[in-house]
């Protein structure tokens, strides 16, 4: 099988919020960066299945330079080669232009299989797979924790809501968004990054892609949010707190 | 101008909670806008759905019929839809932010070449839709540009459904040509998860018990209130190391690591071994009889209180709640 | 008694036929030695080079051989009674040298030690008396094996134990019969002959067996590596750790080979006393049958058929083991050779290990906290940022800055810190000293710590370094010089202790506090005499059965607090009721891991546990009010 699986390097969990000069975006000086959680799963999806059906894992990521040691990780991980889309302006395309790209890219390797991670740990928009699954023209399935090759195709596990599953087949090629948990995450080897040097990364430019990267959804401004996480303490007797806490549980915190 | 078209959803039957939250948003899009605020359901047998939105002060419900939407595939409901907004022409395009949207408004969008606006905590004047970024600790406004309809969808909780207002709007039929051979995937029944064993690690609402429970004797007062709420009954180290719940049980370094939409930590003081276990969990309460337990700092909500008396009025206010 | 008159009796001539056969049976015994050595000795010769070691400076080495050998210091020490036999045996061996020589010559009619002259006189009495000692030594060493039969000795009886036993009472009791007769005695030739028979079925069977040691372990015990529990630098790309017979060095190939047997190492082992896989004699062993069957040139795997995948990560590295060893063998490098081997190859898959992996790959801290945790702490104690001026660098790490016990011992230890005037401040930006990862080798993600934290080292223009942790203490200053320079750095009962003058000391109260020696503090550091200071300030100390260098580890070490729970009894467990046993009110801590351990286990003996209480936090209670 070949799979190309779509990772994203973001912001560490990490890392300390500060809104940039112009206020549309955070400062990004002194962050520090890591691959995207869902991706490392659909990675992991990825390594394993080539591993019980043989074939090539291809990363395909987009950004700037710094995207490098994340790609390496990829390939220490046991990703056969890379394709880097060499983007520095990422941040001002919206999800239909990033998946351009992306599909500009994928379309000359006539894939098996396209894995994205469910959704990013910066802009969380989960649409990337779906996206690309349409401009491609392939059928796709998202929210997927299990993937099974069969002789027509696939079988996926789906998740929804309220600890619901579903079985979903579909034929090849296709995409899907993996989300996180689905598989445990093997770790980055020290023979793992020894072997990754050797291994190809082929950089292409954004502009050879020559997509349209007007943005349709435009970001206008970042703002923090106003209320820090801090506990709130519910006062009254028992009657009266539990009473007051089901009602922000309900309405404040909306997990009820 | 055609105006704003909230797309329902429907769960068991019935219109989705979600959904009317979606129409409460939808509501509030026309103050701004001055836009008139319809509705449309998708399935193959739309008519007791079309009634119950059609109980709300709408312009118009749609039903979009065809046998094959039967099951909800992503094939089908954007076929659908793509050929509705063919003919209708809209302003806005209002979802409920579910899985399922989530599986196929993006590629709806896409094929009418816009790109959705999702998970929106609010909308401002502009239109400006809020959403949330790096997890919730960044909030951004996103506007709409170009020409063409503005897909949005909106976060379950954001609005609040009981505000959807009522009234009597007119009913029509839309019946969309799909083929089969369009329709790509192949859902099957859903199922539940293995229920033997004790999976704490993906359940959504888990209430922990600690040593402040005192006594074997005292764990079903936990046992109803986690009963209740439907919830699944985790243990701080100590109790499961006394016998008092079963080792699997154990949420901490050398235990579960859960990540439930909510967590209640009964008399569990908060140490590292707990803490780390319990890190993902998206809202956390604390109730413990001493103000200075550390549980507290890692909380988002607590009481200070005797356990014997919070616990029962807690399961008590609960079972109120979910009348 | 030995009569003082008595010489020493030797046949006065040999026939050309005796000297032949004398000739001939020596030839045959060499050769056999030879035969068997020789296979050692390629074996040995064969394995990789040792890339970092240094034969100088050479003082350390010189002094140990003569402690440890010569003097039989650490033989003696750590199993008295026993030990003190041994070395009998040991001296008597050393004493016979010439006597044994003589002997050989005297066959071939060349003895040049003459039994009635005032040397030979003197010599052979000397030696008659270490014979005897040797002699009771040797019988009392062998009534204890078959007889008293101490587990650690191993469930089967080893008869060659025996026979060698046997051959070296022999030796004794022939050379010590020769006092008894006269020259011209046909017992005399009798003796002469049975100890020459004795002494030439010994020296064959030496390399066949543990009695290797005789000829490898001094060399063992000077060739070590040249500190405690020092891991090798990985020796270029290929280099991943213990994985195959290729990847055994020299050093192991030599203490694999110089292994007495003796059980002392697995005595003291805290897993193999409570019952898991792990037993650090076979481990050793394991490697010995290795080079045995497959030798240094196989890719066959080390572990799976000579020791269990899981044992190696079952050791705390509390480094009880490697301290006990008599012959030299150093246990630590060992183990953790063989969890590098599976890590860094990424064929050890286990849950809790990759969570800890992951956690570190992505985050700043072993628990996966996100670092504004660290932030808020801070923030909340108001703890000065380091900023280059002050004089300490005050060291969170992982369970200083997120854990809540540890943030209470920072806490305190600051509070102290402020009443004695000592400037000090914390680093904005901290990693985890990669403690955990190091010891379970995970050399990829190690390295990223060091040097990420060097970094901000230099960039801060830290001079010196004060901590809570022993671990991190020892990996900042031993394991980061791999990849930097780091500064001095002090563990706080260092400090404490320094300062002890300068706090006030509690009068009143009886108080009795129990010290527990953190591994890390005690065999890795030395540090024994700076943290009791600091306990007899606050209360009346009192010592565990098992303490200083034999310590009972608490089981936290070798980040088997990161892997889940322990199987069987916990080492915790084991420690926590050997400490409240003492009947001490307060059980005193200088290690935040040892500390939470503890806590865990004693909140099962719910109300009527000690306190437990580190020592910073002893230290702070005995400080006047007003400064609090």
């Amino acid at each position: 099988m070949k799979i190309i699986v779509a990772i994203k390097q973001v912001p560490e969990r990490d890392a300390q919020i500060r809104i940039d000069a112009a206020g549309k975006w955070i400062e990004e000086s002194g962050l520090q960066y890591a691959l995207n959680e869902s991706d490392a799963y659909a990675l992991e999806e990825a390594l394993q299945l080539k591993e019980k059906h043989g074939g090539e894992v291809v990363v395909l990521t987009a950004g700037p330079e710094r995207v490098g040691p994340t790609i390496r990780e990829a390939l220490a991980k046991g990703a056969d080669r890379a394709i880097h889309i060499d983007c520095a302006d990422l941040g001002s395309r919206d999800a239909l232009g990033v998946a351009r790209l992306l599909a500009a890219a994928v379309k000359p390797e006539n894939p098996d299989l396209i894995l994205t991670g469910l959704q990013s740990d910066d802009l969380g928009q989960g649409q990337t797979g779906v996206i690309l699954a349409e401009l491609l023209g392939l059928p796709h399935s998202s929210l997927i924790l299990h993937v099974d090759k069969t002789d027509s195709g696939l079988t996926v596990k789906r998740e929804l809501e309220e600890g619901w599953f579903q079985s979903i087949e579909l034929p090849t090629p296709a995409v899907l968004t993996i989300q996180s948990g689905g598989n445990k995450l093997r770790y980055a080897t020290l023979m793992g990054i020894k072997r990754a040097k050797t291994k190809e990364v082929r950089t292409v430019s954004a502009a050879e892609l020559a997509s349209d990267a007007t943005p349709v959804a435009v970001l206008e401004r970042v703002a923090l949010p106003q209320k820090q996480k801090s506990t709130q303490m519910i006062p009254g007797n028992p009657k009266e707190a539990a009473a007051a806490l089901v009602e922000k549980l309900k309405f404040e915190a909306r997990v009820l | 101008m055609s105006g704003i078209w909230v797309v329902i959803e429907e769960r068991d039957g019935h219109v989705s909670r979600a959904s009317w939250e979606a129409v409460a948003a939808g509501q509030k899009l026309a103050t701004l806008s001055g836009l008139a605020v319809n509705a449309v359901v998708l399935g193959a047998q739309t008519e007791s759905l079309a009634a119950e939105v059609a109980a709300k002060a709408l312009g118009k419900v749609v039903r979009i019929e065809h046998p094959l939407l039967a099951a909800y595939t992503a094939d089908g409901f954007t076929l659908a839809l793509q050929q509705f907004f063919a003919a209708e022409k809209s302003d806005y395009v209002l979802f409920p932010h579910t899985y399922q949207v989530r599986d196929y408004a993006p590629k709806l969008a896409t094929r009418l070449g816009q790109a959705l606006i999702g998970d929106v905590t609010a909308i401002s004047d502009g239109p400006l839709f809020t959403r949330q970024l790096m997890q919730g600790r960044l909030n951004g406004s996103y506007r709409h540009s170009g020409n063409g309809p503005c897909f949005v969808s909106v976060q379950a909780g954001a609005f609040r459904a009981d505000e959807a207002q009522p009234g009597t709007a007119a009913v029509s039929v839309f019946s969309p040509t799909i083929e089969p051979a369009q329709i790509r995937t192949r859902p099957s029944e859903r199922f539940r998860g293995a229920a033997q064993t004790v999976d704490l690690g993906s359940a959504q609402l888990i209430v922990g018990v600690g040593r402040g429970i005192k006594d074997a004797a005292n764990i079903p007062l936990a046992q109803e209130l986690a009963t209740a709420l439907g919830a699944e009954l985790g243990a701080s180290r100590p109790i499961c190391d006394n016998g008092w719940l079963a080792m699997e049980r154990q949420i901490g370094s050398s235990g579960q690591t859960i990540a439930p939409k909510l967590y209640l930590a009964l008399g569990i003081s908060g140490a590292i071994q707990h803490l780390v276990g319990i890190k993902g969990s998206q809202c956390v309460v604390a109730v413990n009889k001493d103000p200075g337990a550390p549980i507290f700092e890692a909380a988002d909500y607590g009481i200070v209180g005797d356990l014997m008396e919070v616990v029962p009025a807690l399961t008590e206010a609960v079972k109120a709640a979910r009348q | 008694m030995l009569p003082l008159s008595a010489i020493l009796a030797e046949p006065q001539s040999f026939s050309l036929a005796e000297k032949l056969l004398l000739i001939v049976l020596v030839a045959a015994s060499v050769t056999a030695f030879w035969l068997r050595f020789r296979v050692v000795l390629a074996k040995i010769l064969q394995s990789k080079k040792d890339a970092s070691f240094r034969l100088f400076p050479i003082g350390k080495r010189l002094w140990d051989f003569l402690w440890e050998v010569a003097f039989q210091a650490k033989v003696i020490r750590q199993r008295p009674l026993p030990g003190l036999a041994h070395a009998f045996v040991f001296w008597g061996f050393c004493a016979f040298v010439l006597v044994t020589l003589n002997h050989f010559a005297v066959g071939l009619g060349l003895g040049f030690l003459s039994p009635t002259s005032l040397f030979g006189r003197f010599y052979f009495d000397f030696a008659a008396v270490f014979a005897l000692a040797c002699a009771v030594g040797i019988l009392g060493l062998f009534i204890r094996r078959f007889l008293v039969r101490p587990k650690w000795l191993g469930q089967q009886l080893s008869y060659q134990s025996g026979f060698i036993a046997f051959l070296i009472f022999l030796l004794m009791v022939t050379y010590l019969a020769s006092f008894f007769v006269a020259d011209a005695d046909p017992a005399t030739r009798v003796l002469w002959w049975v100890h020459t028979l004795a002494l030439l079925t010994f020296l064959p069977i030496i390399p066949h067996t543990k009695h290797l040691h005789l000829v490898l372990s001094p060399a063992t015990v000077f060739l070590s590596r040249g500190s405690f529990s020092q891991i090798p630098p990985l020796a270029g790309d290929e280099d991943f750790g213990l994985i195959a017979g290729t990847d055994l060095t020299r050093l192991v190939s030599l203490q694999a080979f110089s292994c007495v047997e003796c059980g002392r190492c697995t005595e003291h082992c805290p897993a193999a006393i409570t019952g898991k896989l792990l037993n650090p004699k076979e481990i050793i062993l394991g490697l010995r049958n290795y080079l045995n069957d497959l030798g240094p040139a196989s890719e066959e795997p080390l572990l799976g058929k000579y020791n269990p995948q899981e044992a190696p990560f079952q050791c705390t590295t509390c480094g009880a083991c490697e301290f006990q060893c008599p012959v030299g063998i150093e246990h630590l490098p060992i183990l953790i050779g063989l969890r590098r081997g599976a890590v860094n190859t990424g064929t050890w898959q286990d849950d809790y290990g990759s969570k800890l992996f992951l956690a570190l790959e992505r985050g700043s801290n072993a628990h996966g906290l996100p670092a504004s945790e660290r932030d808020k702490f801070i923030e909340k104690v108001a703890l000065p940022i380091f900023d280059g001026s002050q004089e300490y660098c005050l060291w969170l790490g992982c369970m200083g800055g997120y854990d809540p016990k540890g943030r209470e011992i920072i806490a305190d230890f600051a509070h102290v810190m402020n009443y004695l005037g000592t400037s000090f401040g914390v680093l904005r930006k901290e990693k985890c000293c990669g403690d955990p990862v190091r010891r379970l080798g995970n050399d990829l993600v190690f390295q990223k710590l060091a040097e990420s934290n060097l970094e901000v080292f230099a960039q801060s223009k830290v001079k010196k370094v004060v901590s809570i942790c022993p671990h991190c203490v020892r990996t900042i200053q031993e394991d980061w010089k791999e990849f930097g320079t780091p500064p001095p750095v002090e563990h706080h009962s260092e400090f404490l202790a320094g300062h002890a003058n300068k706090l006030p000391a509690k009068r009143s109260g009886s108080e009795s506090i129990v010290y527990h020696d953190p591994c890390y503090l005690g065999r890795y550091r030395n540090v024994y005499k700076q943290p009791r200071k600091v306990v007899k300030l606050a209360g009346k100390l009192v010592e565990a059965p098992r303490n200083h260098e034999r310590s009972f580890c608490c089981g936290a070490g070798g980040g088997l607090v990161f892997l889940g729970e322990e199987t069987g009894e916990r080492v915790g467990q084991v420690r926590a009721t050997e400490l409240i046993a003492t009947g001490a009110t307060t059980i005193g801590t200088a290690c935040p891991f040892c500390n939470s351990i503890f806590r865990d286990a004693l909140a099962e003996k719910g109300a009527a546990a000690p306190q437990l209480l580190d020592i910073a936090q002893l230290t702070a209670r005995g400080l006047p009010e007003s400064q609090t």
